[in-house]
């Protein structure tokens, strides 16, 4: 094997060099194993544990004799309950909607928000700032001014109930309130991509005699590809993870209910910590296996382009 | 090179291509004021009710009041027990986790970036790994582990719970933009004698600027509208940040519906302020990070 020297790089590192590095990582580490790590392993055991309740329950859970845990170690108990029971397969039902829409209509605004604000000008950079503005609001408040819009305002206008509260629009009205919330994140990211396609190739596609249709289909999707690669996970990961919004605007109904919203329920209202956590368990999965599909596919995409 | 000609055929003011382009942009400009329109309503709601008293809820429901009151606003401020507390957790709680994952994230960003093999490479790989894995997972364990510290339901708790959650997404953006920095003036600092401290903070963290206010507003923004962290660690009344005390409105009580539009406009100016000041900062920082992926 032959050393590679890079040029650039002073010298070979010495111990102390890496003792120095040690002490710059060592607090961001300590706080991320404590936080993060773990907790996340302590999670996986507590889901095929059999637990009583643990929020009511007067005495503390790991008093010395452990006697508030029973210990049926390795029971498959709560995932089986998940798989057979309807509530949990609904919520992952009413989740993946969600999550679909909410995907589809945050990337087909804030595309075309995009395109059509993508130069600068002093009336496109105040519709960015003003576009970007529903992303400053927590979803509590945007959910309490939504369902008001939807029961007061847009209800009477169009003679109709709240969309919130019907059931089979329970889901659409969510993810227009975190669609209008998150479509300027979006859109700040295609404008970027758009920015970097150089004009070059769109003079040598007009001098060739291509219309702006063909342009936009041969040279603008291909180039921005990684912007939708960016867009698709990031808006995945919150659809599939979302939980604020069902907890303010749909407790108890299993309309609006997704996984998210779910666990929590088991974990702190319902007495079922190890379903919960059982339940957890199971949306990191999903979420892991599908982002790793669609990056794969989109990755496949920027090379062909 | 036919391509100078043409340009100049182009923007001749008589052509028909002018006029076209006049046109599209005169349609584009109305277009976008529309869809500005739809996307402020919500904005213009909570304005128009939070000064609109009480009494005049469902007259006219879109137009401005003749008899704009502070009345909501006082009465968010002196009866709601939980707005003042609410307001103090949630300053005690942004500030010092914004502060904190500047710092530790600049530094171990600048150590990452800098340095090349398999164990480096490993950590930023394992730090990165929060992004994926949900909230949902910690839930239960941060709980009992918080509870059994005596940390849940403390300010102190949050803050440490918070920044370790937000650690890997700061990390990956700041790792990303100081890949970009050139090392030159670090290895200049170094021949003149810096030790490694003095070259970080008097060189590299100055550099550094940029992606370090984007950072500080943006997870100021998510930690000052954090709820689901909120709603597990701070469980006391005396803890509840602010998101959690406007919950308390949405129970569909429409005399309520004033304070609680009083209620949400204070709750933004903060972090309004500070979008409305960094945001240039804020949507090149966002573009950056993403575009490189």
């Amino acid at each position: 094997m032959t050393k590679v020297v890079n040029p650039r790089r002073p010298m070979r590192y010495s111990t102390k060099h890496h003792l120095g590095n040690a002490l710059f990582l060592l607090p961001t580490i300590a706080l991320f194993v404590f936080v993060v790590l773990i907790p996340f392993f302590q999670g996986i055991p507590y889901s095929f544990l059999r637990w009583k309740d643990l929020i009511n329950e007067p005495t503390p859970y790991f008093s010395a004799d452990n006697t508030l845990m029973e210990k049926v170690v390795l029971s498959l108990k709560s995932y089986n309950y998940l798989f057979t029971t309807k509530p949990f397969l609904t919520s992952l039902g009413v989740t993946f909607n969600f999550t679909g829409l909410y995907l589809l209509f945050s990337n087909l605004l804030g595309f075309s928000l995009a395109l059509l604000i993508k130069k600068s000008s002093r009336f496109n950079n105040f519709s960015r700032t003003a576009f970007f503005l529903p992303f400053t609001t927590s979803v509590t408040a945007g959910a309490i001014i939504w369902a008001y819009l939807y029961s007061d305002i847009y209800g009477p206008l169009m003679g109709v109930v709240s969309p919130l509260y019907t059931d089979n629009t329970t889901v659409l009205a969510m993810a227009v309130m975190a669609s209008w919330r998150d479509m300027g994140y979006c859109m700040l990211i295609y404008i970027a991509a758009l920015q970097t396609i150089s004009l070059d190739y769109y003079e040598a596609a007009t001098v060739e005699g291509a219309n702006r249709w063909q342009q936009f289909v041969h040279i603008t999707i291909p180039m921005i590809v990684p912007a939708f690669t960016t867009n698709i996970t990031l808006i995945l990961a919150w659809g599939l993870r979302t939980f604020d919004l069902p907890m303010v605007v749909s407790q108890n109904r299993a309309a609006g209910q997704t996984a998210a919203f779910y666990i929590y329920d088991q974990i702190f209202q319902n007495r079922g910590a190890s379903v919960g956590q059982a339940a957890a368990i199971i949306l990191t999965l999903i979420l892991i296996v599908l982002t790793q599909i669609i990056t794969r596919v989109l990755r496949r995409l920027e090379v062909e382009a | 090179m036919t391509g100078a000609p043409q340009k100049i055929r182009m923007y001749n003011p008589n052509s028909i291509m002018h006029r076209k382009k006049v046109l599209s942009s005169a349609a584009r400009i109305v277009l976008v004021s529309i869809l500005l329109i739809l996307v402020l309503m919500p904005f213009y709601v909570a304005i128009l009710y939070a000064f609109k008293p009480v009494n005049e809820v469902t007259a006219n429901r879109l137009m401005f009041t003749q008899n704009p009151t502070l009345s909501n606003f006082k009465s968010v401020i002196f009866q709601n027990k939980f707005f003042l507390t609410g307001y103090r957790n949630s300053i005690i709680n942004t500030i010092p986790t914004v502060l904190l994952l500047m710092a530790i994230t600049s530094m171990s960003a600048w150590v990452l970036a800098r340095n090349n093999g398999p164990v480096y490479n490993l950590l930023y790989l394992i730090l990165s790994l929060g992004l994926l894995i949900p909230f949902q997972c910690f839930e239960l364990p941060l709980f009992i582990n918080w509870r059994n510290l005596g940390m849940d339901s403390t300010n102190i708790g949050f803050i440490i719970a918070r920044s370790g959650l937000q650690i890997s997404i700061s990390l990956v953006a700041v790792t990303g933009f100081v890949k970009t920095v050139p090392r030159e003036l670090e290895q200049a600092a170094n021949i003149d004698g810096c030790n490694r401290f003095q070259t970080f903070w008097k060189v590299v963290f100055p550099l550094m600027t940029p992606i370090n206010v984007t950072q500080l507003v943006l997870n100021s923004l998510f930690i000052w509208n954090d709820y689901s962290t909120s709603v597990i660690l701070l469980r006391k009344a005396e803890s509840k940040s602010l998101t959690l005390a406007q919950i308390q409105y949405f129970n569909g009580k429409t005399t309520e519906l004033n304070p609680a539009f009083a209620f949400f406009i204070m709750s933004m100016i903060p972090i309004l302020t500070l979008y409305l000041i960094c945001q240039k900062q804020i949507i090149s920082g966002i573009t950056a990070g993403a575009v490189k992926g």
